[in-house]
């Protein structure tokens, strides 16, 4: 297909994580692009197209994140700009539309939110009160209920999902930005932290964290001319199955992870095997499991064993969420899976570099899956170092 | 109203105050095409499966079987302290929709998925009733 290695991420941008105090939200957003475009060896001047991230309804005090106002304090003067509302997660499709279409020559797309220090908690909307009535908020519910069925429907549970839990973990311990660096996790560990809607427990959720990331991406003729070793989208596909959880019959798959894998995959001109690691969107560990399930890693019910013996961790066949991931590093929606496979595939991840230093395979194509919704919206992005 | 109720409470709209006008009188009113016969939840103008709008309300029978559940341990609204571990449940009806509720008479540990439930009706105020569910012994 004609988007196969056309375009590439070129910059990515951090910030401080975890728990920062005494920052808006808008500041992360304005930080993580500026240092996204620093990174790439790009002037601000050169960024004509800003996508953000979700739209989060504002905390007290604090201004309404839209891109304009990210624009104007990002100092940028996009000929297209954009902002989802609610996890779509299209945002490197839109991203190599415009640049495609020729509007846009860099794209920076950029997440951030402040939730840990602000004290903001999605689950305590009550804004669909044919759930809250009966007390159904946030979504570890949702997931839960997801998780509930699959045990119901194959061979899955807690013993498979302490496998992800530890096994990120390991990760997170070896890169000094993850919020968990310094905590490790043995499965007693998993099996003693909390419930909080059960059957998952506290180990099994994300990090909640302040903090942004960003992202630019451009052509593959453009890119080449920049700084850093050119990493490619060699496929990408999108499925969105989009029915709510309450009424769902896809939540022990196939989700939306099967034809979008099926057509990032197709795209790409690869099979699984071609695969060295995967970033996969964790907001919990069921999630990776059904996700990489559904991508065909493994038969429904055959994650616990395909997950034992350290196949995810660092020396494992296939490298798993190398960051920490969501669950051990931060949490910046899509954007935490799509900067750690650039930056490994760039080499630049230091004590958790794929290759040697890990004893894995060095890294040429990673695949990097993106989840919103309650397993509502699926997108896969699969990069590669040219 | 009772002040004393803490949760929070239906706010029914141009789209499903039929179900909760039904509610309050101990009958689950649902949203049945005519054209297809498909039976609906959440409500909507239109079939989402033939477009149709020609549609009549049902009653339902309130039997069903739990498709799956989650059980909070964690409290999310202070309306909901001091009732952890609740279950919330999504319960296949006979009549087809999937329907979220709570599974109350049974101890959280003892529920189960493919349970067979049927409604219990929770007058919690004057105004307002809720559609609960038990199993079925």
């Amino acid at each position: 297909m004609g988007l196969k290695d056309k375009y590439a991420i070129v910059g990515v941008g951090y910030t401080p994580q975890g728990r920062v105090p005494d920052r808006t939200a808008l500041s992360f957003h304005v930080e993580a692009i500026s240092n996204a475009i620093k990174d790439a060896g790009l002037r601000r001047e050169d960024i004509d197209g800003l996508i953000c991230y979700r739209h989060f309804p504002p905390l007290g005090g604090e201004p309404d994140v839209t891109p304009y106002l990210v624009a104007q304090h990002a100092g940028l003067f996009p000929k297209v700009m954009s902002q989802e509302a609610n996890c779509a997660r299209s945002q490197l499709l839109n991203a190599m539309g415009w640049l495609g279409a020729g509007l846009c020559n860099y794209v920076v797309i950029s997440y951030a939110n402040n939730p840990l220090s602000g004290g903001r908690s999605s689950g305590q909307r009550t804004d669909n009160y044919t759930k809250a009535v009966f007390g159904q908020f946030g979504a570890t519910s949702g997931y839960a209920m997801a998780a509930r069925r699959a045990m119901h429907t194959f061979h899955t549970g807690p013993d498979t999902w302490k496998h992800i839990a530890v096994g990120q973990r390991k990760w997170a311990n070896l890169n000094p930005v993850a919020v968990m660096n310094d905590r490790t996790m043995t499965y007693e560990d998993y099996f003693s932290s909390r419930w909080v809607v059960e059957p998952l427990r506290l180990f099994d959720n994300c990090l909640v964290t302040d903090g942004g990331r960003a992202c630019i991406v451009t052509s593959v003729e453009r890119a080449k001319a920049l700084q850093h070793p050119v990493v490619t989208i060699m496929g990408i596909g999108q499925h969105n199955t989009a029915v709510e959880i309450e009424q769902a019959t896809n939540m022990a798959g196939p989700t939306g992870a099967r034809l979008s894998g099926e057509t990032a995959l197709n795209m790409a001109g690869i099979t699984l095997d071609d695969i060295d690691a995967c970033e996969i969107y964790d907001c919990f560990t069921y999630t990776v499991e059904i996700t990489l399930q559904d991508y065909g890693f493994f038969k429904p019910g055959e994650g616990e064993s395909w997950f034992e013996s350290g196949t995810i961790e660092p020396g494992g066949r296939m490298p798993v969420n190398t960051s920490g991931g969501q669950l051990s590093e931060a949490y910046f929606m899509g954007l935490t899976q799509i900067t750690e496979a650039t930056m490994q595939l760039m080499g630049r991840c230091g004590e958790r570099q794929l290759g040697p230093r890990t004893n894995t395979k060095e890294p040429e194509i990673i695949l990097c899956s993106d989840n919103g919704g309650i397993l509502q919206t699926h997108s896969t992005v699969i990069l590669r170092r040219l | 109203m009772d002040v004393s109720y803490q949760k929070p409470l239906p706010q029914p709209n141009a789209d499903d105050r039929f179900f909760w006008d039904g509610c309050k009188k101990h009958i689950l009113l649902f949203q049945k095409c005519r054209n297809c016969g498909g039976v609906r939840w959440p409500p909507s103008i239109i079939c989402p499966g033939c477009y149709s709008r020609d549609t009549e309300l049902i009653e339902a029978s309130g039997k069903g079987k739990i498709y799956t559940y989650a059980i909070y341990h964690q409290v999310y609204h202070q309306g909901f302290r001091g009732e952890v571990p609740y279950v919330t449940a999504v319960i296949e009806l006979e009549e087809g929709p999937h329907f979220l509720s709570n599974i109350i008479g049974c101890e959280p540990d003892n529920v189960e998925c493919d349970m067979p439930v049927v409604v219990v009706w929770d007058d919690i105020t004057a105004e307002f009733s809720l559609p609960r569910f038990k199993p079925i012994l």
